[in-house]
């Protein structure tokens, strides 16, 4: 496709697994500056451990994570540090603190690794809050939240430092579909107004649609990717039967040769 | 990219500030001190900002603009910014308002001192209600338990018994020991002025056997299972598993409770009866180095320490066995929402069993004054 984008994330020959166990093996992607990069697949397949190796808490059993063409598997120290500031995570239950307002998550990190004065710490923090719609919660403890807020909040956090590159693990689950719809205008907002690339782990039809500029898809039975495009793409033109039941929400996989519909 | 650049410029139209390079969070502190030097001359009523020349930036930087903007830099001054670039607009539209930010001040609650004491009081009430009603719950479940053995579930008491009791007999003996060791040779020195250094043996089997075998027994029991107790309730709460206890038909009082207040009335005594053989076991070594013989050692301990006192020191075992396990699981069963709550339990579950094992053991000093017991 285009190929003047340049990449942002390199995901080269990753094969994940915990002791003997492997769980997907030839992991091969880019992710493109500034474009929603969705990771998809079904439940078990992996797509969480996926992002954790990308983020650099497990480390992969073999492979590279390039960040602009810095290797994170292998970084250390300082050099490590610097790779980490290039992105923020949401994790899926938002996992705010819960012994700090909404808003002291949000300036956390300013407080940490930045020597601002705090009026000015305050202000990008709440500049935060209001990009995710959340001024209003700036002084709650995040236990006062809905599970919605406090993805938002967790966005707000992750976003702190001005990261080029938001990761965001299920950020629809367990939210109604109102709510997530609500999330998902934030992250395109996020991504078309300030260019954040953003990689996205989710099993959500209709969340895939309103945001993915492209995604692959992970199968557990085959352990790699078995496809990668644009979600309509894959949904109208994909040969593979696995592809087609994804997003057409089928039940029961076809097993190869195909014994037989089972009726959804 | 270029370096951050502050200057100060009389134009045609007057005093502009002009500000370029790197606008970010590693440099908006020299930045701001750089305006508040040039500006520290500066009298024109109005203040112009060119920000034309800003290439590189984040939302922590475009704090400043910001500021400037809203006049919190200049004398309230309210800076007219001239040319941002469309990729930091975004970043500096993210700001709400001044109006907005006045909004979010929580308004402040403050309580009158009537208010705070009436607070206290209807708290203490609650919680006496509380420990009241747990207690009906612990009797009516232990009867229930009594008449159907299932409903007891013996297993899950066995494996109470075993880690807060069998598992806790080696340091209950070392403390034990190590407190008749220490009992004797403190008493020794000032029955020696007497020349009754022998009596050292009545003290020791006295003060082990009625006081301290069942108090510090207690103490470790409320730090090493009340604590456990409360922390394996609490999480179970925060988990909602006592709410799937509930909605089963299941009563956490009667599943989870009983069990390991009966565990700690079993235990007790044994654990008790362990620590009166350890303390004496440490004062008798003593007496022995100091010269005793054992035979006479035996006699005292024999005169001394009759029927009564190792029924006294069996009963308060169970009682504080009771007392210990019973606030452990009720301060589990009463914890609250988020990350520090099974924290606060916990801390709750082992000072309140202290405190009320000292209480009640005062009780006991009186009633056993007073009956002659």
């Amino acid at each position: 496709m285009t190929a003047t984008v340049p990449t942002a994330i390199e995901v080269r020959g990753v094969a994940i697994g915990y002791g003997d166990r492997v769980i997907l093996r030839r992991l091969d992607f880019q992710v493109r500056h500034g474009e929603v990069f969705v990771i998809l697949g079904g439940s078990g397949s992996g797509k969480s451990s996926v992002l954790k190796a990308m983020i650099g808490l497990n480390e992969p059993l073999e492979g590279q994570v390039l960040f602009d063409g810095e290797n994170l598997v292998e970084a250390e120290g300082a050099a490590r540090l610097r790779l980490l500031r290039k992105f923020g995570v949401m994790y899926q239950g938002g996992a705010l603190f819960g012994s700090m307002t909404v808003l002291e998550n949000v300036r956390l990190a300013l407080d940490e690794f930045t020597d601002m004065p705090p009026e000015l710490k305050d202000l990008t923090a709440l500049a935060k809050l209001n990009q995710v719609g959340l001024l209003s919660a700036a002084s709650r403890m995040p236990s006062e939240l809905s599970g919605g807020m406090q993805k938002r909040a967790a966005i707000a956090r992750a976003l702190a430092l001005d990261p080029g590159i938001l990761f965001l693990d299920e950020p629809s689950a367990g939210l109604d579909p109102i709510t997530s719809a609500g999330l998902d205008s934030t992250i395109r907002s996020l991504s078309h107004g300030l260019g954040i690339t953003f990689v996205i782990v989710t099993h959500e039809l209709p969340s895939i649609y309103a945001i993915a500029d492209r995604c692959i898809m992970l199968d557990s039975e085959r352990k790699t990717i078995v496809a990668e495009g644009r979600p309509t793409d894959l949904r109208d033109h994909s040969d593979d039967a696995y592809v087609r039941q994804f997003f057409l929400r089928q039940a029961q996989r076809a097993a190869g040769a195909g014994k037989g519909e089972v009726a959804s | 990219m270029t370096p951050l650049r502050v200057e100060l410029r009389t134009g045609p139209a007057g005093e502009v500030l002009e500000i370029s390079g790197e606008l970010s969070g590693a440099t908006v502190v020299s930045a701001r001190s750089q305006i508040i030097a040039a500006l520290a001359g500066s009298r024109s009523p109005s203040l112009e900002v060119d920000v034309r020349g800003i290439d590189r930036g984040d939302t922590s930087g475009m704090s400043l603009l910001y500021e400037l903007a809203h006049g919190g830099l200049a004398d309230h001054r309210r800076a007219n910014l001239q040319g941002l670039r469309p990729e930091f607009q975004p970043l500096l539209a993210a700001f709400p308002s001044p109006e907005e930010i006045g909004r979010l001040q929580p308004p402040s609650v403050r309580r009158g001192a009537f208010e705070e004491i009436g607070g206290h009081v209807v708290s203490v009430g609650r919680d006496v209600r509380e420990q009241l009603t747990f207690l009906g719950a612990v009797v009516q479940a232990l009867a229930m338990g009594v008449v159907s053995r299932r409903r007891m579930r013996w297993p899950e008491v066995a494996v109470v018994f075993e880690k807060a009791g069998v598992n806790a007999v080696p340091i209950v003996a070392l403390i034990s020991l190590l407190t008749g060791v220490i009992i004797a040779f403190e008493s020794a020195q000032p029955l020696a002025m007497f020349g009754a250094q022998v009596y050292t043996a009545n003290i020791i089997g006295i003060a082990m056997i009625r006081e301290f075998s069942p108090i510090f027994t207690a103490i470790i029991l409320a730090g090493r299972s009340g604590s456990a107790f409360a922390a394996e309730l609490g999480t179970m709460k925060v988990n909602e598993e006592l709410n799937a206890l509930t909605t089963m038909g299941l009563e956490p009082v009667q599943f989870l409770v009983v069990q390991r207040i009966l565990a700690g009335m079993l235990l007790m005594p044994l654990l008790t009866a362990f620590s009166a053989l350890a303390g004496v076991l440490g004062g008798v070594l003593v007496m022995l180095a100091m010269g005793f013989p054992f035979a006479q050692i035996w006699n005292h301990l024999e005169g001394s320490v009759g029927v009564s006192d190792v029924l006294v020191g069996a009963f308060k075992a169970v009682v504080f066995g009771a007392i210990v396990s019973a606030l452990g699981c009720l301060r589990g069963l009463q914890t609250k929402e988020g990350p520090s709550a099974v924290g606060d339990s916990t801390t709750r579950a082992v000072v309140a069993g202290i405190l009320m094992i000292i209480v009640v053991d005062a009780v006991f000093a009186v009633l056993t004054h007073v009956l002659h017991v």
